[in-house]
């Protein structure tokens, strides 16, 4: 394996090896930004698809509608009811918050905030995204296919997902994509790991790492050890579907000798769970610092955050059972999950707590990368204690498969993770491409999504508690449900409204980048590494390798004398 | 520890864990349907006679040792000794890739058809899961055909790395002779 070992590699001329088949870090981190972000727009406008049918049953889409389903009169019929939010689920898990939150800023900001030139393996890191895009380009195309794309929901459990239940190739190009999709995220994920190991600028201990790198650390860590579970799974699905195994076939589907269904639960969840804090973890690192960067003051009991981090890592690998409590499982097994799920408040309180710590008393600053953290704590607070609610069999038991948990799982991975990863792009956006954002815009932006967010998800809380279950594509030919259409409908305008307001951070985002004024070295002041150099960085990021002396959160100090009220990590820690 | 050899190593770990995790899943699936069955192998089957897989095994542990033989000499700064252990090793491979056609189209000819229930799932399924990560290696072999020529730093750690990676195959397929054929 060709490896960078942090020397100084010769700036790419050719436009090809420049922009396309880069080696560099911050390119491909864009590349993965730009990704992200399309896919984020067609999961987005695969939500609205749902939501509407959910609200107005047999009424035509707006505008769109008739061009995309031509045959129903502009109507979403079931089918594609079904692929959509089957669609939607895969595409935002993987296809958008993955990107971001992992590809983006995991190699954007790994390299430049631990002082190292590049990854420890560049060409590894291309081949990450390239295997991501031909897995983009699979997921696309099964959109097309004569019987459509899959149906068989994000978590596509056999029967569903199996010949019997969907029939037609879509199913089988979703396993493909799943499968493409882990071999790149396992690829990021030995490179994340080795390069936080063995790139560290000298002097930086593990806990002078921001704590933005501790959370993509512990996330890659994650994924090398958790994707290949799930492509255990695809893979025995796919034989499944293709070459005529059993492995999840039961009953009259399979012929002789029984097969599991189960069994794939089982493997999903031992994936799927950990993936959940997969997805949060680059989120969390992120808001961990920004909220001690805007207030001014040291991460309160930042170390403590760090191992707390660690612990929920740890746990998570144990709980994935909470997920089957109604698949029949022994009490034995339930209660276990469920006192296992529990102790995971622990640490979570743990760095909640610090969060609340850590704004505290400080002269906060309220700008939009803040106003996104400080929104990712409440968001966040309201997922978190929903969980609980969930990880009680007894609840549960009812709650399942409920729009509760839809709405429990929006609040914890859509909403926080959405934010957190606006806050990142507010925050890095001048680092990256060397142009300020409209402020103005921003702040816009962030209530225009904060407000109608919670009326969607909070919405969705409501309508699950009252008893509406989810992927269903009328719910209202049941007579109990019909009651609940004035909160349906609430909650799509919400949607709808905050679809709007996303095309204000599109516009932001594009004319920044062109006309945008020209963005200083530091202009947040604070005290990482990468604020040292300047915006954007040159090629190879440091032209000496920084010598770090103090931790990432040197704000307020009193002692200071620069006439500045934060020290880089360069700087010896100011003492009184 | 060189810096190098450290990023080297750490990326092979993980990425032998990652294979490891694969495998894993696969091996726990078996072991509860096997638990779940009253009968084993289901009524209607036996079991798959020893002599090809037995034969497969030694297969690739021999292979195992001349990949091993070829990192050391390799080491020793031996390029000629490690390319003939090396050509010896990938032989042994193909060989082994052979046998596994045999075990498939034995199992053809005795009645046990991919689609004939999970008894054939399995050893069909993991036998494949199995190959294709061995015809990965043997790509990994093929690469060091290429690159092996001399004794660099750089040489001794993708000799390593692929020989690591080559044991890796050999353990995993001796966990499926004793777990799927042997019990
Ligand atoms: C704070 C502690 C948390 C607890 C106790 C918890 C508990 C649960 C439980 C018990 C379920 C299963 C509900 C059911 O299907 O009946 C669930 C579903 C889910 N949770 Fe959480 N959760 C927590 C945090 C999170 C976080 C941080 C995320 C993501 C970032 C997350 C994402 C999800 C997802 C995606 C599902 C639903 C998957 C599906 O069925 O499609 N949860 N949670
Ligand atoms: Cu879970």
């Amino acid at each position: 394996m060709s490896g960078g070992y942090n020397e100084i590699h010769p700036e790419p001329t050719t436009f090809i090896s420049k922009y396309l088949i880069s080696f560099d870090h911050k390119v491909i981190a864009k590349q993965f930004l730009w990704y992200g972000i399309f896919f984020l727009g067609l999961g987005g406008l695969m939500a609205l698809l749902i939501r509407w049918t959910l609200a107005y049953p047999g009424v035509p889409f707006p505008v769109l509608g008739n061009l995309l389903f031509p045959d129903s009169a502009g109507i979403v019929p079931p089918d594609s009811y079904a692929m959509l939010f089957t669609m939607h689920g895969t595409i935002m898990i993987f296809y958008a918050i993955t990107p971001i939150l992992i590809g983006a800023f995991g190699n954007y900001c790994i390299p430049l905030m631990i002082g190292a030139r590049d990854m420890a393996f560049p060409m590894l890191n291309m081949l990450s995204f390239w295997f991501a895009f031909l897995s983009g380009v699979v997921l696309i195309t099964s959109l097309f296919l004569p019987l459509g794309a899959a149906s068989g929901a994000w978590t596509s459990y056999p029967t569903l997902s199996t010949m019997i239940g969907s029939p037609g190739a879509g199913q089988t190009f979703w396993c493909v994509a799943i499968f493409l999709f882990g071999i790149s995220s396992t690829m990021g994920a030995v490179n994340y790991v080795t390069t936080v190991i063995t790139l560290r600028a000298p002097g930086m201990g593990y806990f002078d790492m921001p704590l933005t790198i501790w959370g993509l650390w512990l996330t890659a860590i994650l994924n090398a050890i958790f994707v290949p579970v799930l492509g255990a799974g695809v893979i025995l699905l796919t034989l499944d579907r293709v070459l005529g195994t059993t492995f999840f076939l039961a009953g009259a589907s399979a012929t002789s000798g029984s097969g599991d269904p189960v069994l794939f639960q089982h493997v999903f969840w031992i994936f799927g769970h950990p993936e959940v804090y997969i997805l949060i973890l680059p989120a969390w690192g992120i808001v961990s610092d920004l909220l001690s960067f805007f207030s001014r003051k040291p991460a309160f009991g930042a170390k403590s955050t760090a191992l707390a981090m660690t612990a929920v890592t740890v746990l998570s690998t144990l709980v994935y059972g909470h997920h089957m409590f109604t698949t029949q499982m022994s009490p034995l097994l339930t209660q276990s999950f469920m006192t296992l799920t529990m102790t995971i408040s622990i640490p979570s309180a743990i760095f909640f707590a610090n969060w609340l710590g850590t704004i505290w008393k400080g002269s906060i600053r309220f700008d939009s990368p803040m106003l996104f953290s400080l929104g990712v704590v409440f968001v966040f607070g309201l997922g978190g204690l929903t969980g609980l609610h969930l990880g009680t069999v007894t609840t549960d038991l009812y709650l399942h498969d409920t729009y509760f948990v839809v709405g429990h799982f929006h609040y914890t991975m859509a909403a926080s993770v959405l934010l957190g990863g606006f806050a990142g792009i507010y925050f890095w956006f001048p680092k990256m491409f060397g142009k300020m954002m409209n402020e103005k815009l921003a702040k816009l932006h962030f209530w225009g999504t904060m407000i109608p967010l919670n009326g969607v998800f909070f919405g969705m809380l409501m309508i699950g508690y009252g008893g509406m279950h989810r992927r269903i594509y009328n719910p209202f030919v049941y007579d109990s449900l019909k009651r609940l259409i004035p909160i349906n409908e609430f909650v799509t305008i919400s949607a709808i409204l905050m679809g709007l307001f996303q095309i204000v951070f599109v516009i932001n985002f594009l004319w920044s980048l062109k006309k945008g004024p020209k963005a200083p070295n530091n202009p947040w002041e604070v005290g990482t590494l990468e604020w040292t150099i300047p915006s954007p960085p040159v090629h190879h990021n440091y032209d000496e390798i920084p010598v770090v002396k103090c931790g990432p959160h040197e704000l307020g100090n009193p002692n200071l004398k620069t006439g500045r009220d934060f020290q880089y990590q360069t700087e010896e820690l100011v003492q009184g | 520890m060189k810096r190098a050899d450290l990023q080297s190593n750490l990326a092979m770990t993980v990425t032998l864990i990652m294979g490891a995790m694969l495998f894993t899943t696969l091996f726990m699936g078996y072991a509860i349907y096997r638990s779940a069955s009253t009968y084993w192998p289901p009524m209607g089957f036996a079991k798959v006679a020893l002599g090809l897989p037995t034969f497969s095994t030694f297969l690739i542990l021999v292979s195992s040792l001349f990949c091993y033989l070829a990192r050391v000499a390799t080491q020793a700064r031996k390029v000629e000794k490690a390319r003939l252990y090396l050509h010896l090793t990938l032989i042994l491979g193909l060989a082994f890739m052979l046998t596994q056609g045999f075990l498939w189209s034995h199992l053809k000819a005795t009645g046990v058809y991919v689609s004939s229930g999970i008894f054939a799932s399995i050893l069909y399924g993991f036998t494949w899961i199995h190959a294709a990560h061995v015809i990965l290696g043997l790509g990994t072999l093929l690469y060091l055909e290429i690159v092996l020529k001399n004794t660099s730093d750089s040489t001794i750690r993708k000799v390593i790395n692929v020989e690591k990676f080559w044991h890796f195959l050999g353990i995993i397929w001796l966990i499926m002779y004793f777990t799927i054929f042997v019990l």
